[in-house]
């Protein structure tokens, strides 16, 4: 059970553990509040944390958990680049190497190296999301060149003096290089300030105490993680799920295998099994991958013990060979890097349903529900970048619980929504509507959290590009709860109503007057429907969360003539939708013929099909539900 | 009532009630002989006056020779946090009444699956949509129709709704339609609380704002009841004088205002503590200081800067992951849930852990013997003989050691292999860096630097702690007020009426328009005066103080910067600018002179000065030897800071003006206990406070 050294004073570590907790909230707190973009302010798409003199995590910020492996693998990269002879007090180093950091170009990753007199004792880091790095501004990419400004592991300062090369560099190839800059600043200040705390606590405790404390730390998760994975059973576990497709092989699903193997208080995931590398921007790099899987098994062990730090992690063992969508090689496309990460989180809970039942959750609507548009400020025709969307989804119902709505994907943490007035103050486009979705729970037991969706009209014309997945593939549900709606993006152009398979819907223009929409998937069920409690239907129908065809559909309900839950009747139903193995589930929305859900009959879908704006117009209109391209 | 007056030339009585959730404090200044006197009762959760009024009894003083009386209540937050609030539908723009359910979408326990957002106030169905729009210039895109409107106002009759709360997108740039809404609304249902988001913020973020009128909607009948209940029981004891409530400004306010926003009135008692912490710095010349309170369940602490209480623009009720904003002006107050009831616990891997689960007041920590279990920060502070067990509240609860010392040994020492001493000595250490961080959270996290404070503690558990806090934040001085576990009820007695306004206006300051500026400024104003004159009985001094919200373009979080208002009438860009750098160079470490900034709220308080309270001094000793107010020795455990120690127990009753003590030592009073380590030095100052010197490493 012990591994490494142990302290011989909890206290001590208990209150260096404190230390550590409030010196990378204070991070946090001071980059969002100074950040120039609403990405890292709102969308808090940013991570800082302190590490030891190896790169490894002491503890990171609640931020970004599918950060939790960039920025430790980024300065265990840094240390080998320099060698720790070459890495000096007051240096600033930096890079947003995709294949490094295992993301996107616009991860712009800050370290500090944190001296003891002579002595490298530590890192502190800040991983933030830029919202420019040059590169294409819309459509798809299929390589990282065409993706933007490409930084190696380089010094932006060099003992305390900054790099000006560099910096003119990056002025250079960026869109915003005022935002650019005033970001990169707030990044440093964030950094220096995680240096200025460690260091308190260095001279506070001194650095025997401190080493011993972070080692007892360490031992501490591990323990808790040990514990944790102690009392699953023994077994190999395996799921499979699908993404809709790469962004260049539309309609053509991408498959998702994870093995999972308990024995003792030791667990293994093997993502060996997960697609190969794509040809469209999903792909992510190995941190991404290992990421995933960390986030995974934190969320199963101990989602509540902090700090998050590696010491949590010494009984996960990762299979990961290179070259998978999720360890992707140079030069493979990394742009949309987070959304795949995501499914394998929710994959992995599915593949140890069985084995530990009430502490895995149904899947979500695993995607930001996000869509890059730019267009011209009319006051002064200067461009803007306006990621629209980020409006939150559902979750899975769980053991005993029904689902979230409206919450942020897995990738994300604590990270906001835009208000719409400021929107509408910054932007020319007005929020029409900013809803939860009903029926878009998946039906169970304990109910999927509904999706959301957002309507955005243009005051100017934009160009508007989703890249959203798992619009096809929905949320699915566990134990017999059904699957939930899938995301979706429709758009209004000229006074109708376009409507896609997909959720990549790139490059379209989108004139004053015209508008779009995106929608959240919900979250899946827990346990079948039929054995949902009535009065908890009775109230979902109340709310609007759940509608009376749905309740009657999915849940067995049968009303009377004032429209109240006629208890009998419903008895009688479900006994009957029992027998006959109902309701069914309905996976995938290009399968579900019940209502709209993208053309049914073709192998391969095209997008935009010539023909199929007019066909689903049609159809929306006729009340037919399915429609066919083809 | 409106014969009273205010100022202090009248004779009569000032008395100040701050009703928390286990006792009702109770502070009367006697303006006759310039004395406080102090009473303590239970709370009485069914009739929260009457309990009141007893506590004024034990005070030996009667309402009917008051002139003013100064009330702080947790009746508004507990209606919110315990949900016993009214049945309260939303009305709102179309398009846009789940907002109030989606909120901000963000997971801060980022791990955990089982993670819950906020739960709102209104259920969904009685979240109604009207089919009206303006946009954020406050441009008319939709008019509203009066007709749907009194469409609704019937189904929410039908509803049985008792109170209505409106919220329409940008109201805060143009409030018509939300006005009109609410005519109509208010004329069709006489006997509902309608309530308009304009009102209380005319700030931009439609959730906050949605959060923040739900909320006022909710325990508007709640409150209003209280306050009806209030007026009623006041007559019956033939007080004639004025009633006033505290904000969680820490202003006071009428009972009329407080009827319409209620929501001003949540943090009451710690804001008054504040308040007193900022009369108490005026009265012995302090600039700057922080004003810890310590509970039985949470630590608070707030900060004085230059004479003046730092303030926060929105709260968090309920917690950061799950609770509800509300988006007003309060003091800005960091809280910590360790507090005396605090449990300590093992974690898994034999980790050490203080809080935030409570023993609370039932049944309280294992010492009180009332059935608690687990041992608690109080525990560690009896077996280290911090606390006297015989001494507790004046003597009538005693204290039960050696069941404190059982679970001490159980639950925590023995799996740890150390002594009960030392893993008492421990618990207190964490507790301490645990209350150091939240005073770092206000200080430090500010841009502050926690040494150039020094720190006034109060509450019950705060002068145990105080120096040890000190000491981690190296706080050369600390200052113990009178009656600290009254010094809420205290600070309701030096405070003054308080009206604030805040309003989104988006302009870069480069071509900023300021004649709308002035005529804002000069709107809220008058709007001040005159419910400060609706508030007072006689004309007071007031005071304008105008402050915007800035930030750099680009950047989405402001600061808020106070401004003279004479730079606003000069039109001096640079001096706004250089001050705005200034203040964000203080609270973030740098500023850019060079960059462009804009301006995103003007902010406004009036404030009608009400004259203090002259407290007489105390006497003064013969000499500076305590020895008349030593009543005891016993030992007590220092642990690293100096071991077991033979400590001195005073009677803080018996110390006068000039006494000097050298620590070790422990100042025993009724409702708390002041601890000095070996090495502090402690005067008595004319007031009677204890002015502690510590001797700080650096």
């Amino acid at each position: 059970m012990t591994h490494g050294r142990t302290s011989q004073d909890p206290v001590t570590t208990e209150i260096i553990r404190n230390g550590f907790i409030a010196a990378t909230e204070e991070m946090k707190t001071n980059l969002m509040r100074t950040a120039y973009n609403m990405i890292i302010y709102e969308a808090l798409d940013f991570t800082v944390g302190l590490f030891d003199q190896h790169g490894n995590t002491i503890s990171i910020g609640l931020g970004l958990p599918m950060f939790i492996r960039g920025m430790s693998e980024t300065i265990k990269a840094k240390l080998r680049h320099f060698g720790p002879d070459g890495i000096h007090p007051g240096d600033v180093l930096l890079t947003n190497d995709a294949y490094t950091t295992g993301s996107h170009l616009n991860h712009m990753t800050f370290s500090v190296p944190i001296f003891d007199g002579a002595d490298l004792i530590g890192f502190s880091a800040c991983m933030a999301h830029w919202q420019d790095i040059g590169g294409t501004l819309d459509g798809m990419t299929t390589d990282i060149f065409s993706e933007g400004l490409q930084l190696p592991i380089v010094k932006a300062w060099r003992a305390g003096v900054p790099n000006e090369d560099i910096l003119s560099v990056i002025r250079m190839n960026v869109r915003l290089p005022e935002r650019a800059m005033g970001d990169l600043k707030a990044q440093v200040a964030a950094v220096r300030t995680g240096e200025k705390r460690f260091l308190e606590l260095v001279r506070k405790y001194g650095r025997f105490a401190l080493e011993t404390a972070i080692e007892s730390i360490f031992d501490h998760a591990e323990a808790v993680s040990r514990d944790s994975v102690a009392q699953i059973p023994d077994g190999t576990y395996q799921a499979e799920s699908f993404m809709d497709d790469d962004g260049i092989d539309i309609g053509r699903r991408i498959p998702i295998r994870v093995k999972i193997i308990v024995a003792g208080d030791q667990m293994t995931i093997d993502l060996t099994d997960v697609s190969t590398q794509v040809k469209g921007f999903y792909n992510s790099g190995q941190t991404a991958g290992l990421s995933a899987a960390q986030v995974a098994f934190k969320c199963l062990t101990a989602g509540l013990e902090l700090p998050v730090n590696d010491g949590a992690f010494r009984n996960l063992k990762i299979v990961l060979p290179s070259g998978t969508v999720v360890s992707a090689e140079r030069p493979a496309p990394m742009r949309w890097w987070m959304t795949y990460p995501m499914t394998i989180v929710d994959t992995i809970f599915k593949a140890l349903a069985s084995a530990v039942p009430t502490r895995v959750i149904a899947a979500h609507h695993a995607d930001l529900v996000i869509a890059s548009i730019n267009g011209r400020q009319p006051r002064d025709n200067k461009l803007y970048l306006y990621l629209g969307g980020l409006i939150g989804g559902g979750w899975g119902a769980k053991h005993g619980e029904d689902g979230m709505s409206a919450t942020v994907a897995i990738n994300d943490g604590d990270t906001h929504n835009g208000p719409s007035e400021q929107v509408e103050a910054k932007f020319p486009l007005i929020v029409e509507r900013y809803a939860l979705r009903e029926d878009s729970g998946g039906a169970g037991k304990f109910r999927g959290g509904l999706g959301t969706e957002q309507v955005v009209r243009a005051r100017h014309p934009i160009m508007f590009n989703a890249q959203i997945e798992r619009v096809d593939c929905r949320p699915w549900g566990l134990f017999g709860g059904l699957s939930a709606l899938g995301n979706e993006v429709r758009l209004e152009r000229g006074g109708e109503l376009e409507r896609f398979p997909t959720g990549k819907v790139l490059s379209q223009k989108i004139e004053a007057g015209d508008a779009y929409t995106v929608c959240s998937g919900g979250g899946g069920g827990y346990g079948s429907p039929l054995d949902r409690k009535l009065d908890d239907i009775e109230n979902d129908v109340r709310q609007g969360y759940v509608s009376k065809a749905a309740a009657h559909e999915f849940y067995g309900v049968v009303f009377d003539g004032q429209g109240r839950i006629d208890r009998q009747a419903t008895a009688l139903r479900r006994t009957d939708m029992r027998r006959r193995g109902l309701p069914k589930d309905r996976p995938f929305s290009t399968e579900d013929h019940s209502g709209w859900g993208g053309c049914p009959y073709c192998t391969k879908l095209i997008q935009p099909h010539p023909e199929g704006r007019a066909m689903a117009i049609e159809a929306a209109a006729s009340g037919v539900g399915a429609w066919r391209c083809c | 009532m409106s014969s009273a007056s205010l100022s202090s030339s009248s004779p009569g009585l000032r008395i100040a009630a701050d009703v928390g959730g286990t006792f009702t404090d109770v502070a009367v200044f006697d303006e006759d002989s310039g004395g406080i006197r102090l009473g303590k009762t239970l709370t009485t959760p069914s009739s929260l006056i009457e309990g009141m009024n007893h506590g004024v009894g034990k005070a030996g003083a009667d309402f009917a020779d008051a002139r003013l009386f100064l009330h702080g209540t947790t009746v508004a937050i507990n209606a919110l946090l315990e949900r016993k609030g009214a049945r309260t539908a939303l009305v709102t723009t179309k398009g846009f009444r789940d907002i109030y359910e989606i909120g901000r979408i963000n997971r801060p326990e980022a791990y955990n699956l089982f993670f819950r957002k906020h739960q709102p106030l209104v259920e969904r169905a009685l979240r109604v949509e009207v089919d009206e729009r303006m946009d954020a210039a406050g441009e008319v895109l939709r008019p509203l129709i009066d007709t749907e409107v009194e469409a609704i106002a019937r189904r929410l009759l039908e509803e049985g709704v008792e109170a209505v709360a409106i919220l329409f997108l940008h109201s805060y740039r143009n409030p018509d339609h939300e006005i009109r809404a609410r005519n109509i609304i208010s004329r069709m249902m006489p006997n509902a609380f309608v309530t308009a988001s304009h009102e209380l913020s005319q700030e931009y973020r439609e959730f906050e704002r949605s959060s923040t009128v739900a909320a006022n909607a909710y325990i508007g009948p709640h409150v209003t009841r209280y306050l009806s209940e209030a007026d009623r029981v006041l007559s019956g004891v033939k007080f004639h004088g004025k009633l006033l409530i505290v904000q969680s400004t820490g202003g006071l306010y009428d009972a009329a205002q407080a009827r319409r926003e209620c929501i001003r009135m949540l943090e009451s008692g710690p804001a008054a503590g504040v308040i007193g912490t900022r009369e108490l710095c005026a009265v012995i010349g302090l600039r700057n200081a922080i004003a810890f309170d310590m509970g039985g369940t949470t630590a608070k602490a707030g900060v004085i800067l230059d004479g003046v209480e730092l303030t926060a623009n929105q709260v968090m009720v309920g917690g950061y992951a799950e609770g509800l904003p509300i988006q007003i002006p309060m003091i800005d107050i960091e809280e910590v849930g360790t507090g005396g009831g605090s449990i300590a616990r093992l974690a898994q891997g034999k980790s050490l852990r203080v809080g935030p689960e409570s023993a609370g007041a039932v049944p309280g920590p294992v010492c009180y013997g009332n059935g608690g279990t687990e041992p608690t920060v109080t525990d560690a502070n009896l077996l280290l003989g911090r606390l006297a067990p015989d001494l507790f509240l004046g003597g009538e609860m005693k204290l039960d050691v050696d069941g404190a010392a059982r679970a001490m040994t159980d639950q925590i020492s023995g799996p740890l292999g150390l002594s009960v001493a030392e893993a008492a000595d421990g618990i207190i250490r964490i507790a301490v860096t645990q209350m150091a961080n939240v005073v770092k959270r206000v200080t430090t996290a500010r841009g502050l630097d926690a040494r150039d404070f020094a720190m006034v503690a109060y509450g019950g558990a705060g002068p145990l702690h105080a120096v040890l806090v000190a000491r981690e934040l190296q706080i050369p001085r600390v200052i113990i007020p009178n009656a600290p576990g009254h010094f809420s009820a205290y600070g309701m007695l030096v405070s003054d009426l308080r009206r604030d306004y805040v309003r989104t206006l988006f302009a870069r300051l480069a071509d900023a328009p300021f004649d709308s500026f002035n005529a804002i400024f000069r709107e809220l104003e008058q709007r001040g005066r005159d419910d400060i004159d609706e508030a007072a009985p006689e004309r007071l001094d007031i005071i304008v103080k105008h402050a915007v919200d800035m930030r750099y373009i680009g950047q989405e979080h402001a600061v808020t910067v106070e401004i003279d208002s004479g730079a606003f009438e000069a039109r001096d860009i640079d001096a706004i600018k250089a001050a705005f750098d200034a203040v964000h160079n203080q609270r973030y470490g740098y500023a850019s002179n060079d960059e462009s900034a804009e301006i995103v709220n003007l902010r406004l308080s009036v404030i009608g000065v009400i004259a203090k309270p002259r407290l007489a001094p105390l006497d003064a000793a013969a000499s500076a030897s305590a020895d008349e107010a030593l009543i005891g020795v016993r030992p007590v455990e220092f642990g690293v800071m100096g071991g077991r120690l033979e400590t001195p127990l005073y009677d803080r009753a018996r110390l006068l003006r000039g006494h000097r003590l050298t620590g070790p030592a422990l100042i025993q009073e009724y409702a708390s206990t002041t601890v000095l380590l070996p090495g502090d030095v402690l005067t008595v100052d004319q007031m009677g406070n204890l002015d502690i010197k510590i001797e700080v490493q650096p």
